[in-house]
């Protein structure tokens, strides 16, 4: 025989007062499924994207001062500049040109019978020789000067960027000028490995030549000492220009130049020691030069940069291995060609596929420069993005001073790996990146992000407990002679408390299963039509997320809800409401 | 079966006591329809809330069965209430999500299919036999006070005790009411405690006692109603 005051009963015939408060309940609990599942999936995307790190350490270099190719450029620019001015000082009034013409004004006469006067007349000429070789030498120097100083020109339009934005923030004609003009800039300004390979050549022919011209100088000025000497004074000849004084000055600005042009094109220093070494270290499966670049990607939690690692084709495969990836469209980059394979959640995220082409030339943010044709996609349990190392190195100047090394680990051997690389990178200007480093990088990026969310769930939580917690009050009073009429003929408090528990606990429960099972169809469906097309991961039976986040609402709900009821139940006075006349 | 010996319940307000239940001694006999009258205030209700336990007393005793209510635990009392108590009160307080069936059976102590059929025949003795299924707001105000009866003796207890059960129907009704109550004598062999301050509604009691200041009272000029009596 069914009870009358049975839960069914309850919830049958009150369906008007009871699903509202379900439904309020498990739309707030579905709003916390989703917001904490997209949260969860910003994490394991993130964790997924850089799940590389897992099996490999980094070893790249720090951005050192040595690392900063805008020094050694401006360091050039002035060591040209007080080149320039010692030749034009040397050559200009009163200078070799001067010299040389008193010589040949000395008569014919004297000149035959002096030797020293005729030798002095023979070096003065091959110093005015040299002189005008080394006038020549500047001429593809002045290429330089006129790229760098279009990068200071481009420092200076990004200045007035940064200000124009920052007086009008809402106006983004500026940056879309700016980045129109900054596509190109990269490739026009610098100069590409040929180009800073004749610079260093004309450079080295102007060393030559002022050591030409130091010699020649010397020898004059050993001419006069002799002439002097031999006490037969020339009349109006002038003192020619002292080797110490200005010889000496314009060598070193040269070999200063020389150096400064070296830093450019030098690759990592002391990069080859570091492979060489780490090779040696126990442990180390295997170790690869590496010049890495990234693409720019959508996280979910913001935008992020994908690493993308420029090896070898043997460490190409070698990476493969390691990860279990497989090649599922295309191929691998050829060697010395501006090719990239991806895997395939990457390749969906930047909405491209055999064929189709990434890089800095398509997208600013891409670090990765030109443009570069995917010709492969990957398939795997590590997301992956490999382009050709020496494509990377040798055209791209940038390039070259980001490269690095990947080590892989053997099994159980990651931490003393570790240790053993940053023993070896010491002070120098490398840094180690492992997953220990990334992981941490991501955690503090969602930390804030968790702590909104936490405090999101904690306010709804709050709300819903006074909200639903006073819903349940109006409907306990309107049921006060229920109760009353109960409490009279003989049904125990506590038994009215846990009736009236029973009944808060199944429209909790009711609305927490609803919430959590609207929200997992939902998910699944989002999911469905934009995480995976857009190569994001979502899980969307986290229980984590479905049970242990959610479950803090119904539970604050059910005992404040609760609470208040038991404490009016337990003052209940059925006389009172028996002896009500309303 | 249910005696009180000189019950006193006293309501204190600051240094002011008064007296609700003064010093009243009766004794209610199995299978007899007790009546107390008595005019506002006098107290008729304080002492049926005494005689039910629903309240304790100030002073003195009630017994049932032999039993002083003061030896009894609450929990025992509450028990003593909801299986051997049947309770009318002036409004029917049924639960207006519940069928007038369903109300019947908020008062079964056993649920099973004799007790159904029990609280069904109930029903249909006071006249709503085709209204099982009606909610309360689909009855009359006689009618829900008739289910309300019903819940009283569906699980034939003891006592029933009715306070103003006809105070706000009307006057046939109320006699009606007040019928079925009596014949529980006979039909369910309890006896039947019926407070009221209208004099009419007591004509088929066995005992008619007057609460005024002071000991209960015979009331006078009291009649039998025979044709109540089936």
């Amino acid at each position: 025989m069914e009870n009358p005051l049975s839960l069914w009963h309850f919830y049958l015939r009150n369906k008007r007062k009871v699903i509202p408060v379900i439904g309020i309940l498990a739309l707030a609990i579905l709003g916390v499924v989703v917001t904490d599942s997209l949260l969860a999936s910003a994490r394991e995307t993130a964790y997924a994207t850089f799940g590389s790190y897992q099996k490999l350490i980094l070893v790249a270099p720090r951005a050192t001062r040595d690392q900063d190719l805008a020094n050694p450029l401006a360091d050039s620019l002035n060591q040209l500049r007080d080149v320039q001015l010692k030749v034009d000082t040397l050559d200009g009034p009163g200078g070799l040109t001067a010299y040389y013409d008193a010589v040949i004004a000395i008569p014919a006469r004297l000149r035959a019978q002096l030797p020293a006067v005729q030798q002095l007349q023979i070096d003065a000429a091959n110093a005015r020789y040299y002189a005008a070789r080394l006038r020549g030498d500047l001429v593809p120097l002045g290429d330089l000067i006129v790229r760098v100083q279009r990068l200071q020109s481009e420092q200076q339009s990004f200045d007035q960027l940064v200000q124009q934005l920052t007086q009008n923030p809402s106006d983004p004609r500026p940056l879309i000028t700016y980045l129109q003009q900054h596509q190109t800039w990269l490739q026009s300004v610098l100069p590409d490995t040929a180009q800073l390979g004749r610079l260093q050549g004309a450079v080295s022919n102007a060393s030559a030549d002022a050591a030409g011209l130091q010699r020649s100088l010397q020898a004059m000025s050993n001419d006069t000492a002799n002439l002097n000497a031999a006490g037969q004074n020339v009349a109006n000849l002038p003192v020619p220009p002292s080797p110490s004084a200005t010889i000496d000055q314009f060598k070193s600005a040269l070999d200063r130049l020389t150096s400064s042009l070296g830093a450019i094109q030098a690759p990592q220093p002391g990069l080859d020691q570091l492979v060489a070494a780490s090779a040696r270290i126990p442990g180390a499966a295997f170790v690869k030069r590496d010049a890495y670049s990234n693409l720019d990607i959508n996280l979910l939690a913001g935008n992020a940069q994908f690493d993308l690692y420029g090896v070898d084709q043997p460490g190409m495969r070698q990476l493969l291995s390691l990860y279990g990836d497989q090649v599922i469209a295309g191929r691998l980059p050829q060697a010395n060609a501006s090719e990239i394979v991806l895997s395939e959640e990457i390749a969906r995220s930047r909405q491209v596929w055999v064929g189709g082409k990434v890089g800095n030339n398509l997208d600013e943010l891409d670090r990765l420069p030109d443009a570069f044709t995917v010709v492969g996609i990957i398939r795997g349990p590590t997301r992956l993005g490999i382009i050709p190392l020496d494509y990377m190195t040798e055209h791209y100047l940038f390039e070259r001073r980001y490269q690095g090394l990947v080590v892989v680990p053997q099994a159980g051997q990651e931490q003393a790996v570790h240790d053993q690389l940053q023993k070896l990178i010491g002070d120098s200007a490398f840094r180690l990146f492992d997953w220990t480093y990334i992981k941490g990088k991501i955690d503090s990026l969602i930390a804030n992000l968790d702590t909104i969310n936490h405090f999101l769930i904690l306010l709804v939580t709050i709300v819903l407990a006074l909200v639903v917690g006073l819903l349940n009050n109006l409907f306990f009073r309107q049921r006060m002679n229920e109760f009353g009429l109960l409490a009279a003929v003989g049904y125990s408090r506590w038994g009215l408390i846990f009736r009236v528990a029973w009944e808060s606990l199944g429209v909790t429960l009711a609305a927490w299963i609803l919430g959590v099972g609207l929200g997992v169809v939902l998910l699944s469906w989002f999911n469905m039509i934009f995480m995976v097309p857009h190569g994001l991961l979502m899980n969307v039976f986290d229980w984590n997320v479905l049970a242990l986040h959610t479950l803090p609402i119904p539970l604050m709900v059910f005992l404040f809800g609760m609470g208040t009821v038991a404490w009016q139940l337990l003052r209940l006075d059925p006389i009172s409401i028996i002896e009500r006349r309303d | 079966m249910l005696s009180a010996q000189d019950l006193a319940l006293d309501y204190r307000s600051g240094s002011s006591v008064a007296h609700a239940v003064d010093t009243v001694s009766v004794a209610v006999e199995r299978g007899s329809f007790v009546g107390l009258i008595g005019p506002s205030g006098s107290g008729k209700s304080s002492l049926m809330y005494l005689l039910s336990g629903l309240k304790r007393p100030t002073r003195g005793t009630v017994a049932f069965e032999g039993q002083a209510y003061r030896d009894i635990s609450s929990s025992g009392l509450i028990r003593l209430r909801r299986q051997r108590f049947g309770f009318v009160f002036q409004q029917h307080f049924l639960i207006n999500y519940l069928s007038a069936f369903e109300n019947v059976m908020v008062g079964a102590v056993k649920r099973n299919h004799e007790v159904a059929a029990y609280a069904q025949q109930l029903l249909r003795r006071v006249g709503l036999g085709d209204k099982l299924r009606q909610r309360p707001y689909q009855l009359s105000i006689g009618e829900r006070q008739r289910v309300a009866v019903a819940r009283a003796l569906v699980h034939r207890p003891a006592v029933v005790f009715a306070d103003e059960p006809t105070a706000s129907l009307d006057q046939a009704t109320g006699r009606e009411v007040i019928r079925l109550l009596a014949d529980y004598r006979t039909d369910g062999g309890g006896s039947v405690v019926v407070v009221t301050h209208d004099p009419a509604m007591l004509t088929g009691a066995d005992r008619v006692l007057q609460m005024r200041d002071g000991p209960l009272q015979p009331a006078r000029g009291r009649r039998h109603c025979p044709s109540w009596r089936r």
